[in-house]
């Protein structure tokens, strides 16, 4: 068996230390339970446009916006690097203006989140947009060539 | 004092067994993830990352839930075999952890945009990563082998809260990262067939290398103990 055996203490000694080990346990799985309760109820990466109005955030102080990409509402000029698209949560509508080109998955009724901060007017400033995609893999269509790809 | 230190039946016969199951795996699931399954239709030929970062991401869990394992054993038994299972599931599971948040980085840039962002998922495996991390440099503190031990099967329990903390991230309210896609709340995975083979092969492949890095490592471990035991008799 095993060379590195300790020998053992009192029978007692083994039963008090196991009963230790046992209570640690049980409060492990405790603390466990109301941090992953709390985190997930606390937790939270973006306002939707409706809790970010609700919320009455300051023009001028960061925020995250998430929200879909509005068919039909997005907008790049090349020459202008001028980003626009409008972001709704189904209930409010937020016009996002962006500087720079958008990531290659951002697109019309998908997801997206934007950092940056409203401007006076109730548009909001992005400074950084990213495009949010679901769990579901696909392969694309026949006739669909695939983003990405190299020609 | 007997040396029988590792079932030497481990060491001998399972060992290189599995260092070629894990090598012939991982040339499978390359195979297959390269040329076999098709691109997404989203995300287009980047997508295949997916199969070096689940399988990496699977890896860290696995590792430590059997960090924790080892150290529940430990201050069960005292037999210090589950000490040196212990820290060699640690390191492992630190070192996949590392590859999970480089593999998701370099799978966030071109999808989402940023190599980096401040979301649930990554912030928690990044804590994660740093607590295990913690647990290595722990066990540096002390040379007395029965205290080291103690003290890291304390930390080992306590930190294996971040599997399920990690793993129930992307459920919360407004997460960035995208839901499970296999191990999903009620259906079906929603993931093309090839896809979903060319995946399992993979977490296959890769949990065959653990075992394999597993084995080896706590092999050393053994001799590294029986050593010390020999110095300070």
């Amino acid at each position: 068996m095993s060379v590195a055996r300790r020998p053992r203490r009192s029978s007692s000694g083994v039963g008090e230390r196991r009963l230790l080990v046992l209570t640690a346990l049980a409060l492990a799985v405790g603390i466990g339970y109301v941090a992953l309760r709390d985190l997930g109820s606390s937790a939270v990466y973006y306002l939707t446009p409706t809790e970010a109005r609700e919320r009455n955030t300051v023009p001028g102080t960061t925020a995250r916006l998430g929200g879909q990409v509005e068919p039909g509402s997005l907008r790049y000029d090349e020459t202008a690097r001028d980003l626009r698209f409008i972001m709704t949560d189904g209930v409010t509508r937020v016009l996002v203006i962006g500087r720079g080109a958008p990531p290659a998955l951002l697109r019309e009724g998908a997801g997206a989140v934007v950092e940056g901060r409203f401007a006076p007017d109730g548009s909001f400033l992005a400074d950084q947009v990213i495009a949010k995609h679901d769990e579901v893999y696909v392969p694309p269509a026949p006739s669909q060539t695939p983003p990405h790809r190299t020609p | 004092m007997t040396t029988t230190i590792f079932p030497r039946i481990l060491t001998v016969r399972i060992q290189p067994a599995l260092a070629v199951a894990s090598i012939v795996g991982a040339l499978v699931a390359t195979a297959m993830a390269l040329l076999w399954a098709p691109p997404d239709a989203n995300q287009g030929e980047v997508q295949r990352i997916m199969y070096v970062h689940v399988p990496s991401a699977w890896l860290a869990y696995l590792a430590f839930v059997v960090v924790f394992l080892a150290s529940v054993g430990w201050l069960w038994s005292r037999r210090p075999v589950f000490d040196a299972v212990a820290v060699a599931s640690a390191e492992i599971g630190v070192l996949f952890t590392g590859l999970a948040l480089v593999s998701g980085s370099i799978w966030a840039k071109p999808t989402w945009g940023v190599w980096w962002t401040w979301e649930p998922r990554l912030i928690t495996t990044a804590v994660m990563f740093v607590m295990y991390v913690g647990y290595l440099l722990l066990r540096s503190l002390s040379t007395d082998m029965d205290r080291r031990a103690t003290r890291a099967a304390v930390v080992g329990i306590v930190a294996v809260l971040n599997v399920p903390i990690v793993h129930l991230s992307v459920t919360w309210m407004n997460a960035l990262h995208q839901l499970p896609t296999v191990l999903r709340a009620g259906g079906a995975p929603a993931i093309d067939e090839r896809m979903l083979a060319t995946l399992i092969v993979g977490v296959v492949a890769f949990t065959l290398l653990y075992a394999w890095m597993l084995l080896a490592r706590v092999s050393i471990e053994r001799q590294r103990q029986e050593r010390v035991m020999r110095e300070q008799a």
